[in-house]
């Protein structure tokens, strides 16, 4: 039996979503904008696996999709990360500012 | 002191858990150095890994070790190496737009909060979701037989995102 | 029988086209197609002549819709009457011997062509003036006649005195056809309608009224503004001042603007719109006084004048007032009659004018001519002929036009126009005689150039002596003995009333007065300077008088006082209320956006992170309006 509050679970998930945006929003480095934006993906998956276990009508669909959910972030990082390194060749570095060729 | 809400020994460690996890966030926010952070990124994935344990979803937690805690917080060591790994974020300098993206971020926690607190949350019966098998063969029946075409999607989208990220960050000769 | 008339102006088009793209081709070509192309317009012009004088009172009209508007439509086309045959006859006639001139005039110039595409322009401009139905047409060819004017008398713009005249013309010009175009509008909207033929008609009716504007004002002011364009055109007082300037261009050119085509559309309008300016008391009595001091100022004017071109520049302007004069009076015919003399006589005297400024090598200049009149007898004969046709001596034409218009104002009893008149007639005499015997008679004071002086050849001495025939009998058309011909012509379709009779039979007292105060002219002049005295010396006492005419009453001084530094003092003003205010303004939009756009620049910083700021900040109103209002969650 799990007794564990699931207000607190999706409490616990929205607060780490919201530092997770906060990170991405701010962070200089390029690495540290796609590690927070695991990191709200992360929260996502939380609330998927709450509600398999603890919502009105529980299954496993939750987890199969939270499963989904982590192998396209896999993808995802992967791509993202091919990106910064070919950012860092072109620009010698790892800046967000300094991907700004959308203004010039 | 009133122990009610620690009356299951879940609940205790779920509230630790999260204590890690909130305090390895925060610290990632607050870390100088780009290594650091990405380790306290890997206290959040493990603590979010223990969370699915405790939740009975034993194949999502494995998983969440393995690809997250492991591959991509490797993955983000290796970013790192092989890009500027001294990198340190700069001073942290109040501007315009981090007071915009704090205040935003508040604001939409403190709604999100609000909205989950003043929710009845209607908590159905759990106990037979793995229909009697063990939480991974009962993932595995699952994609096999109702998530078979997402599945084999899912794994082309890993095969294309494997070619196309060693296309990008392949070297070019001709530049 | 439309088809005719709409031939005549087609001719010198071709032509003029024909010497435009056609430009290597020698001089010769270009005066010969201009002159041949130009016989069948005479012989149309003669034919529509004769057959609106078989049939009186016709009007032929052919026009086709140009621009059809659910309330208003304007048509183009053509429409003949006896005042446009008369004065088809007259343009295209003048224009043919002034072509034939040209060539013998101009024979050794370069751009030939380029002078007989504009002359031939000018003189289709002014037949599909005269040939216009309705008012907008005539304005749109009143203009194309005063770029021709500008062009040609800037022919040689090398020289910065030509260049100059050109632009005066312009300009001057254009005062008058800024209230003529004022007046055009006035009376369309008016009368619904630019087709002139039926103002007069509405107006009699008392239907031509505006809702600001009754009927009585708007006419008299129609018809001023009308008036002020004719004025414009016609040199009348005060924008005479480009005329005499204009003689800057080829004689020749001096020779077609002044007889046929360019003054003359002045006169005509005021004739064409007799009809309505007859409707006005006050339009008619300023027409006549314009035209009574224009004629007595400008001869005073020519009295004194040094230059043998601007002494006849200005006696077209006075003789112009005449026509104003007659025309204000209310003798319409006989407007028209000194138009169709002045015409010949006037081209006549340019034409041998220019005679001899070729024969002395280009000097226009009076003190050093004399004596030609051995050298060069032909122009000498046909001068002695416009000069007494000018004059108004018996029998010649000017005598009959003038004398008519001088014993229609008697007749009328206003003694005030009258001795106007009759004074500029005196002076008239006088000043022609004195220019006449400066130039041929006595001895030369020159004698390098009366030594090379020789007549032009046939093709200038033989439009001379037609002209010089024309001067001497045209005058015939119009008198006592065949029922003055060509006022019942005119008037059959025309005025309203019949003229007189009181003065349109032998008025012998007007015409023995004429005829004496032109003698006395005459032999002022040869007491003066005949007999080869030359220039006598002034009395010194009336020296200030000489000056005042020689320096033409200060007309152009006073207009550069006034006139000209007003209107750059107005300028300056317009300047800095442009550049400072109307520029300002529009700086001020201009940098009210920029300073919008400069703070908007801030928000396209080019980095993700700022648009994702904005997002999140976007995202976040949303929810709270969603969970608050709509979501009714509190």
């Amino acid at each position: 039996m799990i007794h564990m509050p699931v207000a607190s679970l999706l409490a616990l998930a929205a607060v780490l979503f919201c530092i997770g945006l906060y990170g991405a929003l701010t962070k200089r480095n390029l690495i540290m904008v796609l590690v927070s934006i695991e990191m709200m993906l992360s929260a996502v998956n939380i609330n998927l696996v709450t509600f398999s276990r603890l919502g009105a009508a529980p299954n496993l669909t939750g987890q199969v999709f939270a499963l989904f959910s982590i192998t396209v972030a896999a993808a995802e990082i992967a791509v993202g990360f091919a990106l910064v390194l070919a950012f860092f060749r072109l620009r010698k570095s790892t800046e967000v500012k300094d991907a700004d060729s959308q203004k010039k | 002191m009133n122990f009610s809400a620690f009356e299951h020994l879940d609940t205790l460690v779920f509230y630790l858990v999260s204590l890690v996890i909130l305090v390895c966030a925060v610290m990632m926010l607050n870390f100088r150095k780009v290594i650091y952070m990405v380790l306290a990124m890997g206290g959040v994935f493990v603590g979010c890994a223990v969370l699915f344990l405790l939740l009975g979803a034993d194949f999502v937690g494995i998983a969440q070790v393995m690809i997250y805690a492991g591959a991509i917080t490797i993955l983000m060591m290796f970013a790192i190496m092989l890009t500027n790994h001294e990198a340190v974020e700069p001073e942290a300098r109040w501007s315009l737009q981090k007071a915009f993206s704090a205040i935003g971020a508040v604001v939409l926690g403190a709604v999100l909060l609000l909205v989950i607190r003043s929710t009845h949350w209607v908590v159905g019966d759990g106990r037979h979701i793995n229909h009697g098998y063990a939480n991974p063969v009962a993932i595995g029946l699952d994609l096999f037989r109702e998530y078979t075409i997402p599945f084999e999607l899912v794994s082309l989208l890993l095969l294309v995102s494997l070619v196309g990220a060693v296309l990008i960050a392949r070297e070019r000769k001709e530049d | 029988m439309s088809m005719l008339a709409l031939l005549v102006p087609l001719f010198p088009l071709l032509a003029g086209v024909i010497s435009f793209f056609f430009r290597r081709l020698p001089g010769a070509f270009h005066a010969t197609i201009s002159v041949v192309l130009l016989i069948p317009s005479v012989v149309f012009a003669i034919v529509l002549f004769l057959y609106v004088h078989a049939h009186p009172g016709v009007v032929l009209r052919q026009v086709i819709p140009w621009l059809v508007l659910p309330s208003f439509s304007i048509h183009v086309g053509i429409q003949v009457n006896a005042l446009t045959a008369l004065m088809l006859v007259i343009v295209t006639f003048v224009s043919i011997l002034v072509f034939m001139f040209s060539y013998g005039y101009l024979r050794t110039d370069e751009r030939l062509s380029i002078y007989y595409s504009y002359l031939n322009l000018f003189v289709f401009s002014m037949l599909a003036l005269v040939l216009s139905p309705n008012l907008l047409q005539l304005y749109l060819f009143w203009e194309m006649v005063g770029l021709c004017s500008y062009l040609l008398v800037g022919y040689w713009f090398a020289k910065p005195e030509a260049a100059r005249a050109a632009r005066k013309s312009f300009v001057v010009t254009r005062i008058g056809d800024a209230g003529l175009f004022a007046g055009i509008l006035l009376l369309g909207f008016a009368a619904g309608t630019f087709n002139d033929a039926d103002y007069s008609i509405l107006a009699r009716h008392g239907t031509l009224a505006l809702p600001w504007l009754s009927e009585p004002y708007l006419v008299t002011l129609a018809t001023l503004l009308i008036f002020i364009g004719a004025v414009g055109k016609s040199a009348q007082l005060p924008l005479h001042v480009w005329l005499p300037d204009a003689m800057e261009g080829p004689t020749p050119v001096s020779a077609l603007i002044h007889a046929a085509t360019m003054v003359a559309a002045g006169v005509y309008l005021v004739a064409r719109e007799f009809p309505l300016f007859a409707e006005s008391h006050v339009t008619m009595t300023v027409v006549a006084y314009v035209g009574a001091v224009t004629a007595l100022f400008a001869s005073l004017i020519a009295i004194t004048q040094q230059d043998i071109k601007r002494v006849i520049a200005y006696s077209t302007v006075s003789q112009l007032g005449y026509m104003m004069l007659a025309l204000g009076i209310g003798a319409y015919a006989d407007g028209v009659f000194h138009l169709f003399t002045h015409a010949f006589f006037k081209a006549l005297l340019f034409l041998a004018a220019g005679s001899v400024i070729h024969a002395l090598g280009g000097t226009q200049d009076l003190a050093l001519m004399g004596g030609l009149r051995r050298k060069m007898p032909i122009t000498f004969y046909t001068f002695l002929a416009g000069a007494l046709a000018l004059s108004g001596i018996f029998p010649f034409a000017g005598f009959w036009s003038k004398d008519a218009i001088l014993g229609a104002a008697m007749a009328k009893g206003d003694w005030v126009l009258y001795l106007l008149g009759l004074i500029a007639a005196f002076c008239t005499a006088f000043y022609i005689f004195r220019v006449v015997f400066l130039t041929f008679a006595g001895a030369p004071r020159d004698e390098d150039l009366h030594a090379h002086a020789h007549e032009g050849g046939w093709v200038m001495t033989v439009p001379l002596v037609i002209l010089g025939l024309f001067a001497t009998f045209a005058g015939f058309i119009n008198t006592p003995w065949n029922d003055d011909f060509l006022s019942r012509f005119l008037t059959a379709t025309k005025t309203p009333k019949p003229i007189p009779a009181s003065y349109s039979h032998w008025p012998l007292t007007s015409m023995a007065i004429s005829l004496a105060v032109g003698l006395c002219g005459i032999g002022l002049a040869a007491w003066m300077y005949g007999g080869g005295k030359g220039f006598r010396k002034v009395p010194s006492a009336f020296k200030p008088w000489y000056a005042l005419s020689r320096n033409k009453f200060y007309v152009d001084e006073v207009y550069s006082w006034t006139v000209v530094r007003g209107g750059k003092l107005l300028a300056a003003l317009v300047d800095l209320v442009d550049r400072y205010l109307i520029e300002g303004l529009t700086r001020l939009v201009g940098l009210f956006f920029y300073g919008i756009g400069n703070v908007l620049r801030y928000t396209q910083t080019g980095q993700i992170q700022t648009y994702g700021t904005f997002a999140l900040v976007g995202l976040v109103v949303f929810l709270v309006v969603a969970v608050f209002r709509v979501g009714g969650v509190f």
